[in-house]
């Protein structure tokens, strides 16, 4: 039977959360700034446009990786053996996120940069025109890409919320340490409980609407203040 | 505003301004076909794009006193008073409300201080990005077919704020237009581009009455015969 209030499940919830909100954030900070650098950057040279094409096309590439290849790729690197094995993080929260925030940060700066190459040089050109300095025209930017950016951060939020492939390789899906609840729901199909791999299903689905709905109102309320001035 | 041997070459077109030219305390007018280069060397002479060659000389003005309003203006996501004070807010000044008012009361905007400004039309998007251009007190002015998408009443009553503004504080203006009533009205000096060299120059009256260069007079004839 499934207990909410079960230590153990409070737990997988509660850690689900602290991965995914971290592995967010991290990525936001990568990702945000890199897409709007890559949008602002026009270059003049055929060398250096080529350049640009390759990078967009490899994020755009990136975007799309199986998150298994990306679990498989940290794991390398993470095991005893690998470049990073003296780390001693495989298997640990911090390799579920380091998975994560390689599969999440390409989706952010890919939507914010698609976002920002429409409008950026329209942005840039009437900031100029009104006397505004680098800094003030960077946060202009990203006010008026907010809702973008916002969008973007929700997508990577909700693909952190979902991945399964990933963390099960590096995290090991260890009760108590890593096991978060998309690798529970794995594990409870094979194991035939499929009430409590419901019930987590549903927990997920209620936590993603609450950060949208979350996420809204705020943007609600910030219009509000703007019209209140 | 000092300009020199301004080139910018592109796939199709090059830009050659190969004169030495001042632009000061007056309102110029620039016309040409489209496609001549107008907004290009606009674009240039307001340091929005990085020309090839030559030399511009701002003569002591700092980006800070440069504005240029499009035909196309940028309306920040945010209210009609916000995208007003906006210039104001970048320089810390408070705005003041007897003066927000006037402005927005000129270009018949009072009402509508709390709309979205993206979702005002077309026309009242440019008596907008008009009146911000003019709340921080430029002193080089650069006018891209801003009143393209007016009604008549507001081209008359934005033309005479330009003549009455000069004489109280000149400015340097630079306007593109096509509407030629615009530039006889309002311009002291006239250029005219083709093919992206300036071909023709003098006073409005000189340029617009009894042109001499062929092209010009092709241009004047078919801008008539299209009003």
């Amino acid at each position: 039977m499934f207990d909410f209030f079960d230590q153990e499940v409070l737990g997988i919830i509660g850690l689900t959360l602290r991965m995914t909100l971290t592995s967010t954030a991290i990525s936001a900070v990568l990702g945000i700034p890199f897409g709007l650098w890559l949008a602002k950057t026009k270059p003049n040279f055929r060398a250096t446009k080529f350049l640009k094409n390759l990078i967009v096309s490899i994020n755009r590439t990136l975007m799309g990786t199986p998150p298994v290849v990306v679990g498989l790729v940290v794991f390398l690197i993470l095991m005893r053996n690998g470049p990073l094995g003296s780390l001693g993080w495989l298997f640990t929260f911090q390799a579920m996120v380091i998975a994560q925030v390689i599969l999440i940060t390409p989706i952010i700066s890919g939507i914010v940069y698609t976002a920002a190459n429409r409008s950026i040089d329209r942005i840039q050109s009437f900031a100029a025109t009104m006397g505004a300095s680098k800094f003030q025209t960077n946060v202009l930017l990203i006010r008026e890409l907010g809702n973008e950016i916002f969008f973007a951060v929700i997508t990577g939020f909700g693909r952190a919320m979902s991945e399964v492939g990933a963390i099960a390789i590096v995290g090991g899906n260890i009760r108590n340490l890593t096991r978060v609840m998309t690798t529970t729901i794995a594990l409870d199909i094979n194991r035939g409980f499929r009430d409590q791999a419901i019930l987590f299903g549903i927990i997920l689905m209620i936590i993603a609407f609450a950060v949208q709905i979350t996420a809204d109102l705020l943007r609600k309320r910030e219009r509000r203040q703007d019209e209140n001035f | 505003m000092k300009i020199s041997n301004i080139t910018k070459k592109f796939e199709n077109f090059s830009l050659d301004w190969q004169q030495e030219t001042s632009f000061n305390g007056k309102i110029y007018g620039i016309i040409g076909s489209n496609g001549c280069g107008k907004t290009t060397f606009m674009k240039i002479a307001a340091g929005l794009i990085e020309p090839d060659g030559g030399n511009i000389d701002y003569e002591g003005l700092k980006p800070q006193d440069i504005t240029m309003i499009f035909r196309k203006p940028y309306m920040i996501h945010d209210t009609v008073y916000k995208n007003l004070i906006y210039p104001l807010t970048l320089r810390k000044i408070k705005p003041n409300d007897e003066r927000i008012e006037h402005y927005l009361e000129m270009a018949g905007l009072t009402k509508m201080k709390k709309q979205y400004a993206p979702s005002l039309s077309s026309g009242e998007q440019q008596k907008l990005s008009f009146i911000r251009a003019m709340i921080f007190e430029p002193k080089l002015i650069f006018v891209d077919e801003a009143f393209s998408n007016m009604d008549i009443e507001s081209v008359h009553l934005f033309e005479n704020y330009i003549l009455k503004m000069q004489k109280e504080e000149p400015a340097t203006w630079i306007i593109i237009s096509h509407q030629l009533s615009n530039i006889k009205r309002v311009c002291d000096q006239v250029y005219f581009m083709h093919n992206g060299k300036p071909e023709a120059h003098g006073r409005a009256d000189e340029i617009l009455h009894g042109p001499q260069n062929p092209n010009l007079k092709r241009y004047l004839h078919n801008e008539i015969l299209t009003s």
